[in-house]
């Protein structure tokens, strides 16, 4: 007996100790709602509203613990009611009940609903009792019928919008345009530097022709007859492509005649 | 005259053996504006970084039958900045196992003498291009979302014309070789902007 009564003290002291927490984090987030409302941000109100929830969640386990007596069984009574202002009550309720008269009492200790709810919660069960099983089972029918055709045209909302975004979002990129940008960042295609001329391009094709096919040309006549007018002979029908460049493949045959006569004669 | 010896592979060893592991896609001009709302929903808490660049490429043909590439880029939106000298290597695409498009790449940054420093080195610019856009992170990685633009009169931004109606959208993280799990995080963030954009591991030798 001793010991479950001990149980009760201790779980009581926690539960009170549960819900003053709860109750501080309400008036913190009251104050802010009023005081700073200004400069308060979504981000912050979330906070709150999160704390809210742990501290709630808090309770129910505790409530639902298994070394919690059952509540509902115990019984409070009042034992001395008095019109006067009592201090102590004052300072346990924060001055919320200076007295605890027969006039608060039965609000403040009341175990039932209000009269006025509980009036409707008798209306509506007695409205409930008098309609026969068959109209109660019509009825429900036709809640079903309401709340599945419902579902239906919610669920047929939801796939049409995700197709649609699904179609919108088709559009948001095109893999030709990827491709080209690609390639333009890669190698400089469809970038306009890249064909006409620029400031290396002339120098670029000057090279090549100079190191790939005219003096190969050249060397081969070259290597054939050896005898210097017939190269300048041979050399000006060649030379009709008219470059300026020709002079310096020139000079290269040249010097490469000059190493190579010892090896030929 | 004979091109000076340029080998095509980068350094390796030491600090200077990155790679950078890439996605690409693109968006439309009428989509930027959700995407980069989602980047900013997305990425590193910054303030939005815009960005505008000019970058050309050079070659040096040597006696491999692949030119020397480097890029040089130079921003137009902030002058005096150094100049910022990238070699690329060739992108390998790798299987379907690899998530993400691996090259080797080196960066530097240098002043801006740099573009008389490659040509006298017997480098020639074969291409130009201005890059204007926006810049996130996330972590290590980078999203580049910008526009690409044909320069019409070389050597300047004046006058530069949009290649596309599209912005060029490039995933990257430079990391050191071998850190192939950060493909997986490349690919993970990438699969948060679909269906928006849809990034790829494009090989651009596929595009030639």
């Amino acid at each position: 007996m001793q010991r479950e009564e001990k149980q009760l003290e201790t779980s009581l002291e926690t539960l009170i100790a549960q819900v003053s927490d709860i109750k501080n984090s309400l008036v913190a987030f009251i104050h802010k709602l009023e005081n700073e409302y200004e400069r308060l941000t979504w981000p912050s109100v979330l906070d709150n509203f999160a704390l809210l929830t742990g501290q709630l969640n808090t309770l129910n386990k505790v409530l639902k613990n298994e070394k919690m007596p059952l509540l509902k069984n115990q019984v409070i009574i009042p034992l001395l009611l008095s019109p006067d202002r009592d201090e102590e009550i004052m300072r346990l309720t924060e001055g919320r009940v200076p007295v605890f008269s027969h006039e608060v009492v039965p609000d403040h200790l009341r175990t039932k609903p209000d009269p006025e709810v509980e009036e409707q919660e008798k209306q509506l069960s007695s409205e409930a009792a008098r309609i026969t099983p068959e109209v109660a089972q019509k009825q429900v029918q036709s809640m079903n019928k309401l709340c599945n055709s419902l579902l239906e045209k919610i669920i047929k909302e939801e796939r049409d919008s995700d197709v649609s975004s699904l179609r919108q979002n088709k559009q948001t990129y095109n893999p030709n345009d990827t491709n080209a940008l690609v390639a333009a960042v890669a190698f400089g295609k469809g970038l306009s530097n890249r064909r006409p001329p620029g400031p290396g391009g002339p120098m670029g094709a000057g090279q090549t022709g100079a190191s790939g096919m005219l003096p190969g040309a050249a060397s081969m006549q070259q290597m054939s007859m050896p005898p210097n007018q017939q190269q300048h002979m041979a050399g000006v029908p060649m030379a009709q492509g008219g470059q300026p460049g020709k002079m310096p493949s020139s000079i290269k045959t040249n010097i490469k005649s000059a190493s190579m006569h010892p090896y030929q004669r | 005259m004979e091109a000076p010896p340029v080998t095509t592979m980068p350094v390796t060893g030491g600090t200077i053996n990155m790679m950078e592991y890439l996605l690409q896609g693109s968006i439309l001009d009428q989509g930027l504006d959700s995407l980069l709302h989602r980047l900013r929903g997305l990425c590193d808490n910054m303030e939005p970084e815009t960005f505008a660049d000019h970058e050309s490429v050079y070659l040096l043909k040597g006696q491999q039958a692949s030119p020397f590439v480097l890029r040089a880029r130079r921003p137009l939106d902030r002058p005096g900045s150094p100049w910022h000298l990238r070699y690329l290597g060739q992108p390998e695409a790798g299987d379907r196992s690899r998530h993400t498009l691996v090259r080797n790449c080196v960066d530097i940054a240098t002043s801006e003498v740099l573009p008389e420093f490659l040509q006298e080195m017997g480098f020639r610019m074969d291409h130009e291009f201005i890059a204007k856009g926006h810049l996130f992170r996330k972590g290590v990685m980078k999203i580049a979302v910008f526009k690409v633009f044909r320069v019409l009169v070389a050597g300047t931004a004046e006058g530069a014309e949009p290649l596309s109606l599209s912005y060029l959208v490039e995933l990257s993280v430079v990391a050191p070789a071998g850190q192939d799990s950060i493909a997986d995080e490349v690919r993970s963030f990438a699969e948060q902007l679909k269906p928006l954009v849809q990034l790829e591991k494009i090989d651009p030798k596929r595009l030639m």
